[in-house]
C-alpha cells in the first residue's frame, strides 16, 4: 500500500513538473521572437509570404490558444512539425537520441568506476602525495570551463598530434533501427575526445565525493571492528566501505547522466556531435518551438525516470531503505 | 582471494592498455576513397524539397541534385542551363528551348512537361509556410508546350526578368499523378533531379551523401562521391579543415585565414552579391531611443536629408573593411559591388569627412548633435555587431551619441517589425541590382510588391518612376544604365547608408585543385576541380 501511494505521489509530482515546464518553455520561446523570420528568407520574402507563413504556423492566434492547441496535440502523441526541418518534432528528437545516448553512456562508464576508485584510494591514504595530487587535479578539472577543455582536447588530440579526429560521429553501424558510432572502430575513434571532454569533470566530481565518503566511513567504529577482526584492508575497502559511500555517488551519477543527456550542449557543439543538446540549443536559436517543446518534455521525463531509478538503487544498496519500505 | 583480486586488476589494466595500443595505429581508420570530396558547410540542409524555402541553407546543397533552366555566371550574367536558349516573342511572351537528351536520375527523360510541373507545383500546390519561390512564378499567366523541347510562357504584364527568375527554380520530374508533397520527399523518396550528383542518403541538419551521376548530360562530374557535413560552429569547421578531415570548408571567419594559410590551406573569396547598410525610419514623427543629449524626446531627425548625409559622411568604412572584416570586405557606395551589371560607375565609397558632417548637422539644426540607439543583429552577418560599435565611435566625433544594441537575428526582426527601433543595421541580397532596389528603396506598396525591405518607409516618387521604367527595359546595357541612373538619384537622398559588401570565404585542402567562387555564395562540388597528380 505504501508502495502504491509512493508511486502515485511520484507520478503526480512528475505530471506537475511537466505542466510547469511546458508553460514556462512555451511562453519563454514565444517571448524571445517570431520564428517566421527563420522560416522564410527575410531578405527576399514578400509581406504576403510572411503573412502566409505566420497563418500556416498558427502564429497569428493568441498565445493561450496556441498553447491549448499544443497541449491537445501532445495528448494525442503529436508534438507538431518542426518549423525549420519540416519533420515531425518527436521523430527528429529520436533521430538525435542515439548519438547522445552513446556519448553520455561511454563518458559515464569511464567516469563512474575511475572516479570512485581514485577517491577510495585517496581516502585511504590521506595526506600522501597521491591524495594531494588528486585533490589538486580535481579542483582544476572542476573549475575549467567545458568549452576550454573541449578546445584544448581538440588542440592537443587533433591539431597538434593528429591522433584523433576533431569532430563528427565518423562511420556508424545499424542496430535496433538506429545508427551507432560505438559499433565501428572509426566511430569509436571519433568518440574518444568528446567522451573525455564529458568524463573529465565527472571523474573529478565523483572522486571528491568518494574520497570524502571514504574518510568518513574509515573513521567509524565498524571499520575498526573489521580491522580488529583481521579482515584484509582490501576486503574492508570493497565489501564495507564502498557500499557505505555509494548512496551519494549513485545520486550524483544519476543527476550528471541526466545532465549529459540534455545539456552536453557545449561539448556537442564544439565536436559537431549531432546529439540532443545540440538540437536543443539550435532549436532555441531558430525559435523552432515544436522541437524545443519535444526536447524539454523528453528531458523532464528522462530526469524523472533517472531519479526513480536512483531511488530503486538506494533500496538495493542500503538495507535500511529496503527494510523500511 | 587477495591474489585473485590483484591478478584481476593487473589483467584489466593490461587489457585496457592493449586496446589502446591496438587502436592507436588505426587513427586513419578509413582508407579514403580516391575520388571522394568531403565538404564542411555552415548551410544546414533543412528539407529535400527544392521548392520548400528560398534560403541558401536549402538551395546550396540541393543544387547538386536539381538543376535550373538558366544559370548565372561569376559576373551574374545569364548562361544556359537546362534551357539552351531563350528569347522574347513579345512583351508578355517568352520562349525557352530545352536541352535534348537529358535524363532524370531514375532514367526518365526530361522534357517541357517537367518544367510545367515545377511551375505548377510552386504556384498552385505548395502551401505556406513553404514559400519564397512563388513571387518568381506569380506573374505567369499560362504555359504552352508547342513541342517537348520548347516551352512558351505568357505573363500578365511585361517581365523582362523572367529568365533571371528561372535561375532560381529547380526542375523536378513530373510523377505519374498528382504532386509530390514535402513530407514524401523528406521521408526518403529519393529526390529525382537531372543534376551532376545523385542523392544517396541524408540526415537533416547533419549530412548529405551524393554519388556521381555517370549519365550526366554536361559531361562526367569530377568526383565519384561527395559528402557534406553540416558543421555550424566556425571554429569546428576550421579545425576539421586544418586536420585534413575535410577538403573544403565554407564561411571561414576572416580572423582564421592567416593561420589556415600557414597550415597550407588555400583560400578563395569573392565579394558577395549583397549589401549591408544602415537604414533610417523616415516615416514616424518621433522614434524610440532618439532623443536630445539630455534624454528628452525630439522629433524624428532622419526626415531631414541633411542629417542622413551628415551621418553617412561620418562613417569610416576603412575601419569596417580592414579591421573588422580583416580585408575580406569591400566598402560600399550602392547596393552591389561596383562593376556588377546595373551598378553606377559614378558612385564611389566615401572617405569620412567629420568637419563637413558636423557642419551639415549644424545646418540641419542639431549643432550639439543628439542621441540614438543603433540596433542590429548579432552573428547573422560577418562583422555585424562589431560594426555597430565602430559606427557609434565614428558618430561620436560629430556629437551624435549612438548606443549600439545588438540582438539575435530573430529577436532583432521581431522588434524591428514591432517598431521598436528608429535606426538599424540591415542586410539585403538578390539575384540582380533591380531586385534589391525594388525591395529596399522603392516606396512600400503591397499591390505592386515593392518596398518589402523598405522598413523605414522611404518614399521618392521620382525614383519609383525611374525604377519602374528601368524594370520595363529588356535585360542589357540600356536597362543597366537606367538602373544606375535611378540608383544615383536615390543615393543622393541617402535613404540608407551603404556600409560594405562582405566576402564569402572558402578554404580548401591539397586534394582540391582549385575552387571557383560565386557571388551567390553557394558551396558546391561543381565549383571544385580535382587536384592534378
Amino acid at each position: 500500500m505504501g508502495m502504491i501511494s509512493a508511486v502515485l505521489g511520484r507520478l503526480s509530482q512528475a505530471f506537475l513538473l511537466l505542466v510547469a515546464m511546458s508553460v514556462i518553455g512555451f511562453i519563454g520561446i514565444h517571448s524571445v521572437g517570431n520564428p517566421v523570420f527563420n522560416v522564410v528568407n527575410i531578405e527576399t520574402a514578400t509581406p504576403e509570404d510572411i503573412r502566409g507563413a505566420t497563418i500556416a504556423l498558427g502564429l497569428d492566434q493568441p498565445i493561450w490558444h496556441q498553447y491549448v492547441v499544443f497541449v491537445d496535440n501532445v495528448v494525442r502523441g503529436n508534438f507538431g512539425t518542426s518549423y525549420i526541418y519540416h519533420l515531425p518534432a518527436f521523430e527528429l528528437l529520436m533521430s538525435k537520441l542515439p548519438a547522445t545516448l552513446e556519448l553520455a553512456s561511454i563518458a559515464m562508464l569511464i567516469a563512474a568506476p575511475l572516479g570512485t576508485a581514485l577517491g577510495l584510494v585517496a581516502g585511504r591514504r590521506i595526506g600522501t602525495l597521491f591524495d594531494r595530487t588528486l585533490l589538486q587535479a580535481s579542483v582544476s578539472a572542476l573549475s575549467i570551463p567545458s568549452f576550454w577543455l573541449a578546445m584544448m582536447l581538440i588542440l592537443v588530440g587533433a591539431l597538434l598530434t593528429g591522433w584523433f579526429p576533431s569532430g563528427g560521429r565518423g562511420t556508424t553501424a545499424h542496430l535496433l533501427g538506429q545508427d551507432w558510432s560505438f559499433l565501428t572502430a572509426n566511430g569509436l575513434w571519433h568518440l574518444v575526445l568528446p567522451a573525455m571532454a564529458l568524463a573529465i569533470p565527472n571523474i573529478a566530481l565523483i572522486a571528491r565525493l568518494s574520497r570524502s565518503g571514504t574518510i568518513e566511513v574509515e573513521s567509524l567504529d565498524f571499520t575498526r571492528f573489521c580491522r580488529a577482526k583481521g579482515l584484509s584492508s582490501r576486503r574492508i575497502l570493497f565489501r564495507h566501505t564502498l557500499p557505505n559511500i555509494s548512496v551519494p555517488i549513485v545520486t550524483i551519477i544519476g543527476l550528471q547522466f541526466g545532465g549529459m543527456l540534455a545539456f552536453a550542449v557545449v561539448v556537442e557543439s564544439i565536436f559537431s556531435w549531432p546529439g540532443v543538446g545540440k538540437l536543443l540549443i539550435d532549436s532555441i536559436q531558430l525559435l523552432d518551438r515544436p522541437v524545443v517543446m519535444a526536447t524539454l518534455t523528453f528531458v523532464a521525463v528522462a530526469f524523472v525516470l533517472l531519479n526513480a531509478l536512483v531511488d530503486l538503487f538506494y533500496a538495493v544498496l542500503d538495507p535500511r531503505v529496503r527494510l523500511s519500505s | 582471494m587477495t591474489l585473485g583480486n590483484r591478478l584481476r586488476a593487473r589483467l584489466i589494466s593490461a587489457s585496457l592498455l592493449a586496446i589502446f595500443l591496438w587502436c592507436a595505429p588505426m587513427a586513419p581508420a578509413l582508407a579514403l576513397e580516391e575520388e571522394e570530396l568531403r565538404i564542411a558547410t555552415a548551410y544546414k540542409l533543412m528539407t529535400l524539397d527544392p521548392h520548400y524555402a528560398n534560403l541558401n541553407e536549402n538551395t546550396s546543397l540541393l543544387s547538386h541534385i536539381f538543376e535550373r533552366l538558366v544559370y548565372q555566371d561569376e559576373n551574374l550574367a545569364l548562361k544556359p542551363g537546362l534551357a539552351t536558349s531563350w528569347r522574347p516573342l513579345s512583351d508578355t511572351r517568352w520562349e525557352f528551348k530545352l536541352q535534348d537528351n537529358v535524363r532524370f536520375h531514375d532514367g526518365s527523360a526530361f522534357d517541357a512537361d517537367d518544367v510545367v510541373y515545377s511551375i505548377e507545383r510552386i504556384r498552385d500546390f505548395l502551401k505556406s509556410p513553404s514559400g519564397g519561390f512563388r513571387s518568381y512564378v506569380s506573374g505567369i499567366k499560362s504555359v504552352f508546350v508547342p513541342d517537348p523541347l520548347t516551352i512558351v510562357i505568357e505573363t500578365d504584364s511585361a517581365v523582362p526578368n523572367l529568365p533571371l527568375f528561372f535561375s532560381s527554380i529547380f526542375v523536378m520530374n513530373r510523377p505519374s499523378d498528382g504532386f509530390e508533397t514535402t513530407e514524401d520527399l523528406n521521408a526518403g523518396q529519393a529526390p529525382n533531379g537531372t543534376g551532376p550528383y545523385r542523392f544517396e542518403s541524408w540526415r537533416s541538419g547533419e549530412e548529405l551523401e551524393l554519388v556521381r551521376n555517370a549519365d550526366y548530360w554536361g559531361g562526367k562530374p569530377a568526383w565519384q562521391r561527395v559528402s557534406f557535413r553540416v558543421i555550424e560552429n566556425p571554429a569546428a569547421r576550421v579545425a576539421a579543415l586544418s586536420t585534413g578531415e575535410i577538403d573544403v570548408a565554407d564561411a571561414i571567419p576572416a580572423r582564421d585565414v592567416a593561420s589556415l594559410k600557414e597550415r597550407g590551406v588555400r583560400i578563395a573569396s569573392v565579394g558577395a552579391a549583397r549589401i549591408n547598410f544602415v537604414q533610417f525610419d523616415v516615416d514616424r514623427e518621433t522614434l524610440p531611443g532618439v532623443t536630445d543629449k539630455s534624454g528628452q524626446p525630439i522629433s524624428n531627425p532622419f526626415k531631414d536629408p541633411l542629417v542622413r548625409r551628415a551621418l553617412a559622411l561620418s562613417i569610416d568604412r576603412g575601419i569596417l573593411v580592414d579591421k573588422i572584416l580583416a580585408g575580406f570586405g569591400t566598402a560600399a557606395s550602392q547596393v552591389f559591388p561596383n562593376g556588377l551589371p546595373g551598378t553606377s560607375a559614378k558612385l564611389l565609397p566615401e572617405v569620412p569627412d567629420y568637419e563637413q558632417g558636423k557642419a551639415l548637422l549644424a545646418k540641419a539644426g542639431y549643432p550639439d548633435g543628439f542621441s540614438l540607439v543603433l540596433a542590429g543583429p548579432a552573428g547573422r552577418y560577418p562583422g555585424d555587431a562589431e560594426s555597430l560599435q565602430a559606427i557609434a565611435q565614428s558618430w561620436a566625433r560629430i556629437g551624435v551619441k549612438a548606443q549600439p544594441s545588438a540582438s539575435p537575428f530573430s529577436v532583432f526582426n521581431t522588434k524591428r517589425a514591432a517598431g521598436d527601433y528608429g535606426i538599424w543595421y540591415g542586410g539585403s541580397s538578390g539575384e540582380a541590382v533591380d531586385i534589391i532596389l525594388h525591395s529596399l528603396l522603392a516606396s512600400p506598396d503591397p499591390e505592386r510588391g515593392t518596398g518589402a525591405l523598405n522598413f523605414g518607409k522611404y518614399r521618392n516618387e521620382t525614383f519609383d518612376r525611374l525604377l519602374a521604367s528601368a524594370e520595363g527595359i529588356a535585360v542589357g546595357p540600356e536597362r543597366n544604365a537606367a538602373l544606375a541612373e535611378a540608383t544615383e538619384l536615390a543615393m543622393a537622398d541617402q535613404p540608407i547608408i551603404p556600409l560594405y559588401h562582405f566576402h564569402h570565404i572558402v578554404g580548401y585542402g591539397p586534394r582540391v585543385g582549385s575552387y571557383v567562387m560565386h557571388p551567390r555564395g553557394w558551396t558546391t562540388a561543381m565549383q571544385t576541380l580535382v587536384a592534378a597528380e
